[in-house]
């Protein structure tokens, strides 16, 4: 009876632990609501989901990469290879062992990397507490399992140390598997789970555009309740999510509201929800604490209200989300915070009318005028009087149709939009707009008005079915993003372009020649919704590189770009943190040098816009553009002259 | 305490849908602070207002068969009086009708009620069967007055704001409709003036030069700060904004 | 339902002339498609001016020209500026009643325009007639606004509102009045329509146009107006009349014999008057809001100037943004919309938003170091210093102030 003919045992051990862990767990996934999965395709697709898309997360962050592979081959590695030396007669062999050693050893040195992003210091993301003692025990199993292993190929010369490995080997890997259903362990399984399950398979289908993973699911109107309120009301994949959070914290250094200050961290708030359903078992967090947090009671249980003073998490953090997706994109394990947030305001909203700020006076407005400020949807188009705008009568037909939103009604936007329409009439683009275009209910979503959004998104379908066109042209990628990827599920499905995209398309063909402007760097701020959410990135950069200006980019751009902070009704909620997220930005392009920030979006120009004191200049892209459209005519004009004189001479 | 909500037929000023007024949304904003049994009253044909107050804090509606157009009074006063609320509760001005704000006032007199206006906040009494109001003064200044049940109060837009509305507490809401009780008197509503379409008149504008006529150029550069300080409280003192 | 609206397309549209070459307008058409009276732009702007001004100014906020231009410019108004006597109606031919709510023993801006409509009905066609204040005995200025007669009719709070009611009764049981004026505001409004109800005679509420001959209010939610001519009772909105502006009246002290018993059987139990405290009034309430801009760095002192002055504090954006205010303090088109009478902004240059909020305030302060700031424009004073060192002079003074009193 040598230590080593024990490890395998203690492999064994291991595993039970860990699935009475994982079971229990298990079972209160199966608490939550039904959701639509289909397994075998999930499970099928496992492999390329973990080894493509989930390292092709890890890997942004270098020291996390270098430290996961080794250390989970290693794990996984020693942990099967063990298992097989419960078949007699491999048990025996010294070759066996040496491999064994091999994988310990792979597994020890990663365990030395994850130490160096823990001690001295943890990196200020990351959680303590249990995630700081975890590579203590990975690293008890290694080097203990290490030693035992190695001893054994070599005949086990010193029985006491190897009983010592087998003893430091049994602790460290007793107290994972303990930890499996609480711990960061967790992770492991539940994230393959979750891979595997995951509420929206639509993101790992490469074929598939961007956008169409993005966009929010509707929720049935005539359901009993309206929302999440508690844990049970998640479908039970959601609740599978949580807690596959390994609390790495690349979300709440990607958050805005986190860096404004408000009180956010989705990785807090991830921790918080798979707390929530765990009741009594809660473990306690040792991450950030939400900035300048409100005091809520913290309890939880399957069928306990989250949100609220009396529950785990204050209605200030749901409302504090510009729904940026930086969270989600930075996520290594594929968790939808953003999902989630807006299932717990849509209960907020749809049941109780507790949505924060401005809030009511905008839904009313939604609900009332189909517009969120409460003009009237008619007098849309009273800005471009004098552009000669054609508009869509019912059976009409037009190439391009042009959709406006919001900044038709906003001084400012309606300057980008005369923009984007003289330039449409340069290129002679056949353009029209719609009779009466209601709000597209973004915003109405997004505060958690699902019954606004869908009537207003069936209203702008019907309107959108008795008029003829190609495809639709906006400079609003909210109004993108809700058309193209939101309205399929109501029935409208329509091609979509973003003006960078279609100004580009002039550019690149010819239509449309852009004199090289002059003067100082220009830097571009990438809109949540046209970059992260649709994968937008190189249209408007290519446009502005045929402006001829010097291009520097900022730190945070194209997928990383931080929010402008006017997404997702944040601004309407208005809840207070310590700067305002627009500034923070602003302070990010003023670091560039850049004399001008390219904008593209009429929320972030107001947003930018609204930033005080000493600042770079905020142009829609569409207004450059026109700049040096209109310079290149001068230049034209000038050049046939001189040909006219020519000819005259 | 039984407390009706007397709930108009308004309409959004903009879009000119079917909406409830500000006020009456207030008004069941105070109901419900104070509780009891509250029921809103409408007479009318079916509107979306009625849906909106179901989401902003009622439960239950009883409407009024009443023909659009006609004078809601006898039909009103007839249900209040078999129902008996405590506390009757109107905007100070209803909607959607001759929106004069006389009806609070021509239904206390029919049921020979007492009625307060502009109230902003209700409490229940010292006394049983008594409720403490306050009604909105100018300038801040508040009256509360102390009166017995029943009572017909009158709603300020200084009141509470109203409850955001609630698409779930809409949808479970009630509304139950009764018949008018005298289907042959229904006379036209206001035949003593003449109608016209709504016509966009300007206010007068409201500037100092305009109403206290003194225009001199009231322009100081640069000052000594003494004598900023003397000429911004002559200012105030003249034009009796403060007395110091 | 909603009010036809302008189509501005197609009203361009049907002002574009023939032409074989550009595109040309001839924007002094009138539109076809348009049923309203063609707007002279020329006159609106005339109609715009401020008057009394030794500057040019203008009041963009009208829309048309259709406005009643204040009654100064009535014919008797020349004759008088030579020679401004007082007018003195010995037997008038009928009675007009306005009744004055005068908040602070002092004339409001309000009530100036309902004696100025009380003057209008008095002096139409014929002519004749007598103003009769109801307003509390002593009040000054009242002859100069208008009113040839003066009875005294105080607003005792602790009275129920029922037995106010019955005492004008009384009073228009005996003077037997043509017309009888409110302001549609606040106590005044309800009792018009107390008197309307107990006593069934006609009534106009918040009318927008008011002439000898016509009287017209909205109804249907601001989608129609009914009208004719005025009846006896009448309630005027705010800033609809324009105040009387001619030679001073008698003001004539009057006294009504009867005497109206108090309601019986009021279920009123108790009465109390709390003032208001202008510290912790809302911004949308107050009368009079102290505000802070760029220019105040010192915020404790600024907030005791607020208190010393019995103003509500308030802030612009960009103050409320660093935190140095509460959002509850901000003013503007995205804060609070003011109602107040007076505005003193402390170093606020007046953002278009900011000046948004603060357009229905009749007297505006501006002390701002930029003598062209928007707020020093708008301003009815304009003080061009440091607002940081006015407000310790501001304070010093108010200590001063309230020693010698």
């Amino acid at each position: 009876m040598t230590a080593a003919s024990l490890l395998p045992l203690l492999v064994l051990a291991m595993i039970v632990v860990a699935g009475v862990q994982i079971g229990r767990r298990a079972l209160l996934w199966r608490s939550g609501s039904f959701a639509d999965v289909d397994w075998v395709a999930g499970v099928k697709a496992l492999p390329k989901r973990y080894l493509v898309d989930v390292h092709h997360v890890v890997d942004r962050d270098k020291s996390a990469s270098r430290m996961h592979v080794p250390v989970a081959a290693g794990l996984v590695g020693s942990a099967g290879l063990l298992v097989l030396g419960l078949v007699p007669g491999i048990a025996g062999s010294r070759i066996y062992w040496a491999v064994v050693a091999l994988a310990f050893a792979v597994m020890a040195a990663g365990v030395v990397l994850v130490a160096r992003r823990r001690y001295p210091r943890a990196m200020p993301r990351l959680s303590l507490g249990r995630y700081q003692r975890t590579p203590v025990y990975l690293g008890l199993f290694a080097g203990g399992g290490l030693l035992c292993a190695l001893l054994a190929s070599f005949g086990d010369p010193l029985p006491f140390f190897s009983f010592l490995g087998l003893i430091l080997a049994a602790a460290g890997g007793l107290a994972l598997a303990a930890q499996a259903a609480t711990g960061p362990m967790r992770h492991a399984l539940a994230g393959a789970a979750h891979l595997a399950l995951h509420p929206r398979p639509e993101r790992f289908d490469e074929r598939l555009p961007k956008g169409r993973a993005t966009g929010l699911k509707p929720i049935d109107l005539d359901a009993a309740k309206l929302g999440r309120e508690e844990p049970a009301d998640f479908a039970w994949n959601r609740l599978l999510s949580f807690d596959a959070c390994i609390q790495c914290g690349r979300c709440e250094a990607a958050c805005p509201a986190f860096a404004a200050g408000q009180p956010l961290s989705p990785k807090h708030l991830i921790a918080d929800l798979a707390a929530a359903s765990g009741g009594g078992h809660a473990s306690a967090y040792a991450g950030n604490p939400y900035p300048n947090e409100r005091s809520v009671a913290r309890e939880g249980g399957l069928h306990h209200a989250v949100i609220g003073t009396g529950g785990m998490v204050h209605p200030d953090t749901i409302w504090s989300c510009t729904t940026c997706r930086a969270c989600v994109e930075e996520c290594p394990m594929m968790i939808e915070h953003v999902d989630s947030i807006v299932d717990l305001r849509r209960y907020q909203t749809l049941e109780h009318g507790a949505v924060p700020g401005k809030g009511a006076d905008i839904l009313d407005n939604s609900r009332l005028t189909d517009e969120p400020n409460g003009h009237d949807v008619a007098t849309r188009t009273d800005f471009a009087a004098g552009l000669d705008l054609k508009r869509l009568d019912d059976g009409a037909r037009t190439d391009v149709l042009l959709w406006m939103g919001q900044a038709a009604f906003d001084m400012r936007g309606q300057r980008t939009l005369r923009a984007l329409i003289k330039l449409l009439k340069e290129a002679k683009v056949d353009f029209a707009v719609l009779g009466e275009e209601r709000d597209c209910g973004d915003l109405a979503r997004r505060l958690g008005d699902e019954a606004t959004f869908q009537r207003l998104a069936r209203a702008n379908i019907g309107a959108l079915s008795k008029v003829g066109f190609q495809r639709i042209l906006t400079a609003d990628p909210h109004a993108l993003h809700t058309l193209r990827n939101e309205y399929p599920a109501f029935g409208g499905d329509y091609e979509v372009v973003h003006h960078t995209a279609f100004l580009n398309d002039l550019v690149a063909s010819g239509r449309l020649s852009p004199a090289r402007l002059t003067g100082a760097a220009i830097t571009y701020h990438d809109p949540c919704y046209l970059g992260r959410y649709n994968g937008e990135f190189d249209a408007p950069r290519a446009l502005l590189d045929a402006l001829g200006l010097e291009r520097r980019e900022m730190a945070r751009s194209k997928r990383k770009s931080m929010c402008c902070g006017g997404g997702g009704g944040a601004p309407i909620a208005d809840i207070p943190g310590d700067n305002r997220i627009p500034d923070l930005r602003m302070e990010q392009v003023r670091q560039t040098g850049a004399a001008t920030v390219a904008v593209a979006c009429p929320q972030c120009t107001a947003m930018l816009e609204g930033v005080t004191g000493d600042r770079a200049e905020v142009r829609d892209v569409a207004e450059l553009l026109l700049d040096a459209v209109e310079a290149g005519r001068g230049e034209k004009a000038k050049t046939e002259a001189r040909a006219r004189e020519v000819e005259t001479a | 305490m039984k407390t009706t909500v007397l709930l108009s037929a308004a309409r959004h000023p903009v879009s000119g849908r079917e909406a409830l007024a500000r006020l009456e949304a207030q008004a069941i904003a105070l109901a419900t602070r104070l509780g009891g049994d509250i029921r809103g009253l409408h007479a009318g044909p079916e509107s979306d207002a009625l849906r909106e107050a179901l989401g902003v804090g009622l439960s239950k509606i009883d409407r009024i068969d009443a023909p659009n157009g006609s004078d809601p009074m006898e039909d009103l006063a007839s249900h209040l009086r078999a129902a008996g609320p405590d506390l009757i509760l109107a905007g100070r001005r209803g909607q959607g009708g001759l929106d004069s704000g006389l009806l609070p006032y021509r239904l206390a007199e029919r049921l020979g009620l007492t009625l307060v206006a502009d109230a902003i906040a209700i409490e229940a009494g010292s006394e049983a069967g008594t409720v403490r109001i306050d009604q909105a003064l100018k300038k801040g200044d508040r009256r509360r007055v102390t009166v017995r049940l029943p009572v017909i109060v009158t709603v300020h837009p200084l009141a509470p704001p109203p409850a955001a509305f609630a698409y779930g507490a809409a949808r479970r809401g009630m509304i139950s409709t009764h018949p008018v009780n005298d289907p042959i008197r229904q006379e036209g509503q206001g035949s003593e003036w003449e109608e016209r379409p709504y016509r966009n008149r300007p206010k007068l504008m409201r500037t100092a030069s305009a109403s206290s006529g003194d225009a001199a150029e009231k322009l100081f550069v640069d000052p000594d700060p003494k004598e900023a300080a003397r000429l911004i409280l002559d200012y105030l003192e003249r034009n009796g904004i403060r007395q110091f | 339902m909603s009010r036809t609206r302008r189509d501005p397309r197609n009203e361009r549209e049907a002002k574009s002339v023939a032409s074989n070459t550009r595109r040309r307008f001839d924007l002094g058409l009138v539109a076809s498609t348009s049923r309203r009276p063609r707007r002279d732009p020329r006159a609106e702007f005339a109609s715009a001016e401020v008057e009394g001004r030794s500057r040019r100014r203008f009041d963009r906020t009208q829309t048309t020209a259709a406005i009643a231009r204040p009654i100064a410019e009535a014919p008797h108004r020349r004759q008088e500026e030579v020679k401004p006597a007082t007018r003195i109606v010995e037997t008038p031919a009928f009675l007009v009643f306005a009744v004055l709510e005068a908040p602070k023993n002092r004339l409001s801006r309000f009530d100036r325009q309902v004696l100025g409509a009380a003057r209008m009905l008095a002096d139409a066609k014929d002519g004749g007639g007598a103003v009769v204040a109801l307003a509390p005995a002593g009040l000054e200025e009242v002859g100069a606004a208008g009113a040839d007669r003066i009875l005294p009719f105080a607003d005792d709070l602790a009275l129920d509102d029922a037995s106010r009611a019955a005492q004008l009764r009384a009073a228009m049981e005996s003077l037997e009045p043509r017309h009888v004026l409110f302001a549609e505001d606040g106590r005044s409004a309800d009792l018009a329509r107390r008197l309307a109800a107990s006593t069934g005679e006609s009534f106009l509420a918040d009318v927008v146009y008011l002439t000898a001959k016509q009287a017209a209010r909205r109804k249907i939610g601001m989608t129609a107006e009914e009208f004719g001519a005025p009846p006896r009772l009448v309630s005027i909105g705010e800033d609809r009349v324009a105040a009387y502006a001619g030679a001073p009246c008698e003001a004539r002290p009057i006294e009504d014999e009867t005497h109206a018993s108090p309601a019986a059987g009021s279920a009123i139990v108790s009465v109390e008057t709390i003032p208001g405290d202008p510290a912790s009034l809302s911004l949308s309430e107050t009368d009079f809001v102290v505000s802070a801009g760029n220019g105040v760095s010192d915020f404790e002192a600024f907030k005791a100037l607020a208190a010393e002055l019995s103003g509500t504090p308030g802030a612009s954006r960009v103050v409320c943004d660093a935190g140095l205010m509460p959002r509850g303090a901000q003013v503007g088109a995205s804060g609070t919309v003011l109602a107040a009478d007076c505005y003193l902004a402390l170093g606020i240059a007046g953002a278009p938003q900011h000046l948004q909020g603060v357009a229905a305030c009749e007297h505006v302060i501006a002390v701002n170091t930029d003598l062209h700031a928007a707020m020093v424009e708008r301003a009815g004073l304009a003080i061009i210093q440091d607002a940081q060192r006015v407000m310790p002079a501001l304070r010093e003074l108010l200590e001063e102030r309230r020693n010698a009193s």
